[in-house]
């Protein structure tokens, strides 16, 4: 088989599906279990814990519900802080959305179910995925595969959350994981400059509740690098 | 059902921009900084990591540990542009200083 027809068959897309999911599900494998640990350990249970990864599938916002279940908070409450924390979603989706035009219309209503940080980051600078079949098989690909392992991650974590020690070494698997995601955007001038806007503006609004520093910081970062890159287009070369 | 409401509202999130309001038709501006979206989420997710705690259930996480595992993991990241080997290498690190504490 040619390369062409290798790169054009239906296996194709599944197989670099497959091959680029591992090591991202490897990284954030340490963040699923934190999510079953705290859901164990906290009086949300682990039951709420695996359920919320089915469900919501995006870690902060899991970590945000399960705390304030645990505090008694109110469905109000968990429901606009976990909608506060996922904003950045509606931003996904908005660059996502020209992959999901020509798509069928069960795809389009279902499929954004995987649209998180990690198959955004996937998908985001890829060329060849621009046929709808081969980006269908791609995304249900990865972000089924994300979802099953996320959620077996979290049994996993809730069922190991007696026998497991107090380590940091959770906590700091799912930086890790989007630094590493990061570093390719890097190469072009625009992405550093976003990059460097949103993380100055992240922590300096770290004090903001409910992930709204974090929305700033996206905000500012795409924001300063469209004016950037505007200005450059209209300067005399 | 706390649950469910949360998950209804997470997944209107991420529909309204594809299947209701598609996004060709949002301004010209609006879709211009789309492109930049990746580089300024990813950067705002990692700086907000920094400077937050992630989780009660996790022990507390010591800062100087966590800037060195990051940093370590940022020069992983540079050198072998491999998603997973970073998050190994700030695992081991933050492991190795909590036995050697």
């Amino acid at each position: 088989m040619s390369i062409t027809e290798r790169h054009t068959a239906p296996r194709g897309e599944i197989a670099t599906a497959v091959r680029d999911l591992a090591p991202v599900a490897l990284g954030l494998a340490p963040f699923a279990l934190l999510i079953g640990v705290t859901g164990a350990r906290s009086a949300a249970g682990a039951g709420t814990a695996v359920l919320s990864s089915v469900l919501l599938l995006g870690g902060s916002a899991q970590l945000t519900a399960l705390t304030l279940l645990a505090g008694g908070a109110s469905a109000g409450a968990v429901v606009a802080t976990v909608a506060l924390v996922n904003a950045r979603f509606l931003l996904y989706a908005a660059a996502l959305e020209p992959r999901f035009r020509d798509q069928p219309t069960w795809f389009r209503w279902l499929a954004p179910h995987f649209v998180v940080d990690p198959t955004y980051a996937m998908v985001a600078g890829r060329a060849d995925l621009e046929d709808p079949a081969r980006f269908r098989r791609y995304w249900l690909t990865a972000g089924g595969g994300l979802a099953a392992a996320w959620v077996a991650m979290t049994a996993l974590g809730a069922v190991l959350a007696p026998v497991l020690p107090a380590s940091a070494a959770l906590t700091v698997a799912a930086p890790a994981m989007f630094l590493a995601m990061l570093v390719p955007h890097l190469r072009a001038r625009a992405g550093r400059l976003a990059a460097v806007v949103a993380a100055v503006v992240a922590v300096l609004a770290a004090g903001l509740p409910d992930g709204l520093g974090l929305l700033a910081a996206i905000t500012a970062g795409v924001v300063t690098a469209t004016v950037a890159e505007s200005l450059t287009d209209r300067s005399p070369s | 059902m706390t649950l469910l409401l949360a998950a209804i509202a997470t997944h209107g999130l991420r529909t309204v921009l594809i299947t209701l309001v598609p996004a060709h038709r949002l301004p010209a501006l609006l879709r211009r900084g789309l492109p930049h979206l990746a580089p300024a989420a990813l950067a705002g997710l990692v700086a907000t990591a920094l400077v937050t705690t992630t989780g009660p259930a996790a022990g507390s996480a010591v800062p100087g540990v966590t800037y060195a595992a990051l940093a370590v993991a940022a020069l992983v990241a540079w050198r072998s542009r491999h998603p997973a080997l970073p998050v190994l290498a700030a695992v081991a690190v933050t492991v190795v200083a909590e036995v050697l504490a």
